[in-house]
Order: structure tokens, then sequence, then C-alpha cells
């Protein structure tokens, strides 16, 4: 289980990074729904540290690299999508390395990352807004 | 000579063995083929019971019942099509995949209710308390499942988030 909970946790600081520039680029009700996003980052972040052994805890990186540069608004909804439908893939992974309130907590957050990556498709007008298996990878 | 013949002999008795060896498979499979007809339950008086239904057929009519109602409500409301049209064809994948891992038979699609005389609005409301209802059952469902279909299962209580947060 230890292995899949170190991933999450390793998306999620890159998740947590990635929101910075993210919300330098955006203005209004959009910069605060990216203020929010980075706050349930940074829980889910706080959550896995308590999970986990202090010993099998990684450190964060200094810096992630970005799909691409956040140069303007479209850019940083592109990598808000990106950044979510990645942590979505971790938490989805994780599942069937948890019981109880620990599974409960992993599709709460595959589920939170996959209603946010819907938010910003739909404030960068992607369609479909939804995709079929949030999280799987092909 | 003599060796030839010994050899010779050798062919023929592996010959006599062989047929006496096919003779034995066919009788071994005659016996097989009756026994799979009492199995079949046409010589047994007492039948197995039916299996019991999969814990997450409930899941897989809800999908069934899903699809076609956003497919009804894409066709009705053409200009919420690029909404709807995604979000039927996800819980018909959805279906699908539950099928293929179920034990039991997938359920067969059911006629959805017939409200085209309501209002977008109502239609959407209608989608939103059955997408909702659907989303609870996919939770309860995840936390159940053994480990193998804890991924599919939590993906498809995720998508039915989605669909509600797409609704809006």
């Amino acid at each position: 289980m230890t292995g899949e909970l170190t991933a999450a946790l390793a998306a999620e600081y890159a998740a947590i990074f990635a929101y910075g520039p993210i919300g330098v680029k955006l203005t209004g009700a959009e910069q605060t729904e990216a203020r929010a996003a980075e706050a349930a980052h940074r829980t889910l972040r706080d959550a896995l540290v308590l999970a986990l052994d202090a010993s099998a805890v990684p450190p964060a990186a200094p810096a992630y690299t970005l799909p691409e540069p956040v140069v303007d608004r479209a850019a940083a909804l592109r990598v808000a999508v990106g950044v979510e439908e990645k942590a979505a893939a971790v938490w989805r992974a994780a599942l069937p390395a948890t019981t109880g309130p620990q599974r409960r907590q992993a599709l709460d957050a595959l589920t939170g990352c996959a209603v946010r990556a819907t938010r910003w498709r739909r404030r960068a007008e992607v369609t479909p807004l939804t995709v079929p298996f949030p999280g799987k990878t092909p | 000579m003599v060796l030839t013949d010994l050899v010779r002999d050798g062919d023929e008795k592996d010959k006599d063995h062989h047929r006496v060896r096919r003779r034995a498979v066919l009788a071994l499979g005659a016996s097989l083929a009756m026994g799979s007809v009492a199995g079949c339950g046409l010589l047994d008086r007492d039948p197995d019971p039916p299996p019991a239904p999969d814990a997450l057929l409930p899941l897989a009519d809800q999908a069934v019942t899903l699809a076609g109602l956003y497919g009804l409500a894409a066709a009705d409301f053409p200009d919420r099509a690029a909404t709807l049209t995604p979000i039927a064809e996800a819980h018909a994948a959805h279906a699908q995949e539950l099928a293929r891992i179920m034990a039991t038979p997938a359920p067969s699609p059911s006629a959805a209710a017939g409200t085209a005389a309501d209002g977008i609005e109502a239609r959407v409301e209608t989608l939103r308390t059955a997408e909702k209802a659907a989303y609870d059952a996919a939770v309860a469902a995840c936390l159940a499942a053994p480990d193998h279909r804890a991924a599919l299962v939590g993906s498809i209580a995720a998508a039915r988030a989605t669909h509600l947060e797409a609704l809006k």
C-alpha cells in the first residue's frame, strides 16, 4: 500500500507546485477557484503525510516540470486540467491497495480531482466536459 | 535382418497399443458427453439453485437506464447534446465494462421513462436525481468491492460525480 500512497504524495506535491503559476495567470472567479483547488491538494497532501510512516515520507522537490510554460490564461487552464487528470490517476491506482476509511479517502480524492478537471474543461471551453473512466490511463 | 524384424514387431506393437488407446479415449469421451448432458439438468431431478446476483448488478442496471435517459434528453434538446451525449456514452461504456467482469448476465436495456413533454429544466432535474442516486450507490459499491474491482467501480463513482457537475 505504501508504494501507491507514496506515488499519490508525489502527485500532490506536483499539483500544489503547479497551482502557483496557474493562479498567477488567472483572475477573478477563476483565480479563486485555483486557490481553492490548491487548498484541496494541500489537504490531500497533509492526509497522506499523516497516513504514511514518517520514515516513508519523501520530501517535496524544489520544483516540478510543468507540461508547458504557463504563459497565459489558456495555458493555465490546460495545465490545470492536466494536473487534475494526473492526480486522479494516482488516486485511482491507490484504490485496490486500500480498505475501509483509507479507501474512502482515496475515492473522495479521485472524485475531487475528476470534478475539478471537469470544471477546468468548462472554463477552457473544452468538450466533452467529462471522460468515461476518470483516472484510467490508456 | 533380425534387428529389422525386431523393429517391425515393435512398430506393430505400437500400432496395436495406439488402437487400444484410441478406443479407450473414445469411450471416455462418450461417458463425458453423457455426463455433460446430465449436468445440463435434463437427467437431473434436483438442479442447483441459480447463483446469487452479482453485487455490481444494480450499478449495471443504473448505467443502462441512465444511458437511455441521457440519450433521449440529448435527442429532445439538441442544443444540450454536446454535454448530454458524451454522458450517455459514458454510462453505456460503464454498463459494458461491468457486464464484462460480472459473474451473472448483464441487464437488458429497459425502456426509459417517457418524459418528452417536460421542459429542459424538468428533464435535467430528473437526470440529476437519478445520477445522484447512482453516484451514492457506486460509492457504497466501491467501498465494499474486493480489491480487483475497486479501481473500475471507483472510476464509475467519480464519473457519476462529474456528470452532476456537468449538469450544473
